[in-house]
């Protein structure tokens, strides 16, 4: 297990004594290799504090988070002797607003960034930037170009190239497709189910697209008021009654299904995956 | 971070938080002038005494108003050694030979590292400087093997030490009236007070209520700049950056990957808020009414009333005498 969350609650402290409780009681486990997870919930669920503790951003109140054997607890970083810096070269973390990252005169200069703070040689970075680069759907004309004068996509773009530059083990996405038109949207989520497939890596994302969740994910995680309420196949997920008491959509692709179903008087034999999928039940049938 | 209070308001429910802020700052302003006006130990000690009560009947702990003095004890200390050690007027009240001999001078510094390793670990850190202070003080004047290596005499005289106490009396007393205005007003409720005060400065073209308005949105974006910093400071840890460690190089880095998204996002933050008061038709300068208007009650002339008894008795004394 590359990660392990015991038992983990967190607290966000406040001066008036009542601490606002963001996790409770959290138990997961997540493989190195091999899973795409989607990680939803609604806004203040905890979900951008959960992905925190993936790379000992923040340790948790009570309870303990194991990353690559290493245990992190309240105190961990008292204690000195242990280094967190290694942990997030492991695990990549790109957060929800670029701003908050970029702030090189280059792009290259920006991307090397990451890199260069693991230890990474100046030549090698450059290298692995003008491929990063590519990869999130900009051509390397972008390098030279100041990180301030970029669109928002652009920018979530650069961002995004800046963590794979470091070449995590587990990459974890603060909502990366938010702000991007549809076309962007879908280029990234290839991407990353690209990195997930030819690398075997984990891919962690956090979303509110229930599209994204059906279509990609292999195994989804819901937040709830900070509990964990959920954690298992989109497919059952969504076929669950509870679903509307977490706030969460039904997929586009299951909404037209079931009003093809009620419509034709059918029952399909299997839950189609694609538009394409559905439209190959149909054809059975009719 | 959300709930961040700035200044040290203090909840709570007698007089002082009844008052209007406006009689609150004016009774302040004449009370530290009354304060400054008395030069004699004894109308000093009175005046302490009025404060005392004012924080007895305000139902302020002192406890309180004593950690609002913790950082201005250095200079307290600074104050009352050198009014001891320069005035030598008056009676002479102490004097002592101080010799530093070869071998009390390494004495001396080892105490002193001694003082420095092991304070760390000692709860009153003050008073253990104190401590150290006053015995290496009575060591060179008490123990005096060896040759002399230089030697001078501490004298402390009458006014000396009346002076020195005299000047640490106004300094608490100074320091707790404006800690009590600090703990008992909301920042918003002192800002409007002193909207409200400068007003008359338009007639020299100072505009009081942009002033106003400048202090109430920093006050308002201390926390929200905080927030976004720490976030900032989140999304660079994830990309290695220590901020804990690191040499001097590093550091520079370090700063720099925090400073420039800062400055980024509070532009970008100005700039949404000016269109959104402009949204709203916000016009600067032109009259408009308030949600919170400030009312005066009998309490604010009582207690004007009363503070310009003091400065008047202040006055008196100060002639007087």
């Amino acid at each position: 297990m590359a990660i392990k969350f015991e038992q983990v609650n967190f607290e966000y402290p406040s001066f008036d004594g009542y601490n606002f409780s963001a996790l409770k009681d959290i138990n997961l486990e997540i493989a190195e290799k091999g899973e795409f997870i989607t990680l939803i919930g609604e806004t203040g669920s905890g979900k951008s504090t959960l992905v925190q503790h993936m790379n000992a951003l923040i340790r948790p109140t009570t309870g303990s988070v194991t990353i690559y054997g290493i245990k992190i607890e309240k105190d961990t970083k008292k204690k000195g002797k242990v280094k967190l810096n290694p942990l997030r070269q492991r695990v990549g973390l790109v957060f929800q607003f670029p701003e908050y990252q970029l702030f090189e005169e280059t792009v290259l200069k920006d991307i090397i960034f990451g890199p260069k703070n693991f230890g990474v040689k100046e030549s090698v970075a450059i290298e692995r930037a003008k491929q990063v680069i590519k990869h999130v759907g900009l051509d390397e004309e972008y390098l030279k170009r100041s990180p301030f004068n970029l669109s928002g996509g652009e920018k979530k773009r650069v961002s995004i190239a800046g963590i794979l530059a470091m070449e995590p083990d587990i990459l974890v996405l603060d909502e990366p497709t938010s702000g991007l038109d549809p076309k962007g949207r879908d280029d990234l989520l290839k991407l990353f189910m690209g990195i997930h497939n030819d690398l075997n890596k984990t891919v962690i994302i956090i979303t509110h697209d229930m599209n994204t969740v059906y279509k990609y994910a292999s195994r989804v995680l819901v937040m709830n008021e900070g509990h964990l309420v959920y954690d298992g196949l989109p497919q059952e997920l969504f076929s669950k009654e509870n679903i509307k008491s977490w706030n969460l959509d039904i997929p586009d692709i299951i909404t037209i299904t079931r009003q093809l179903e009620d419509k034709l008087d059918v029952n399909f034999d299997r839950q189609p995956h694609t538009i394409q999928d559905l439209f190959e039940l149909v054809k059975e049938v009719i | 971070m959300k709930n961040i209070i700035i200044g040290q308001y203090l909840p709570g429910t007698s007089f002082l938080y009844k008052m209007d802020p406006r009689s609150k700052i004016i009774a302040l302003m004449i009370l530290m002038i009354s304060t400054f006006i008395l030069k004699d130990v004894t109308h000093i000690l009175i005046m302490l005494g009025v404060v005392l009560l004012i924080l007895k009947i305000g139902g302020i702990p002192i406890a309180r108003i004593a950690r609002g003095l913790k950082p201005i004890m250095i200079l307290l200390l600074f104050t009352f050694t050198f009014q001891i050690i320069f005035i030598k007027t008056g009676t002479l009240i102490f004097d002592a030979e101080l010799t530093l001999t070869v071998f009390t001078l390494p004495l001396m510094i080892f105490i002193i590292l001694f003082w420095y390793l092991t304070r760390r670990y000692i709860k009153f850190k003050f008073l253990y400087l104190l401590i150290t202070a006053f015995g290496i003080l009575t060591m060179l004047a008490l123990y005096t093997p060896g040759s002399v290596l230089s030697s001078s005499t501490l004298e402390v005289y009458g006014d000396g030490l009346s002076g020195a106490f005299f000047i640490m009396v106004r300094l608490i007393i100074i320091v707790t009236l404006s800690t009590i205005l600090t703990l008992t007003t909301k920042p918003t409720d002192l800002n409007l007070g002193l909207e409200k005060i400068l007003k008359p400065l338009s007639i020299i073209r100072i505009n009081a209520e942009e002033i106003a308005m400048i202090i109430s949105i920093a006050l308002r974006y201390i926390p929200t700049l905080l927030d976004e910093a720490n976030k900032i400071m989140l999304a660079q840890a994830s990309r290695g950056v220590d901020f804990t460690e690191g040499k001097l190089k590093d550091k520079v880095m370090q700063i720099i990957s925090l400073l420039v998204p800062m400055f980024i996002i509070s532009f970008k933050r100005s700039d949404d808020l000016a269109n959104a008061m402009e949204a709203r038709s916000f016009v600067p300068g032109k009259r408009r009414t308030r949600l919170h208007t400030l009312s005066w009650h009998n309490l604010d002339t009582t207690v004007i009333v009363f503070c310009i008894f003091i400065f008047i008795s202040a006055i008196t004394v100060r002639v007087m005498f």
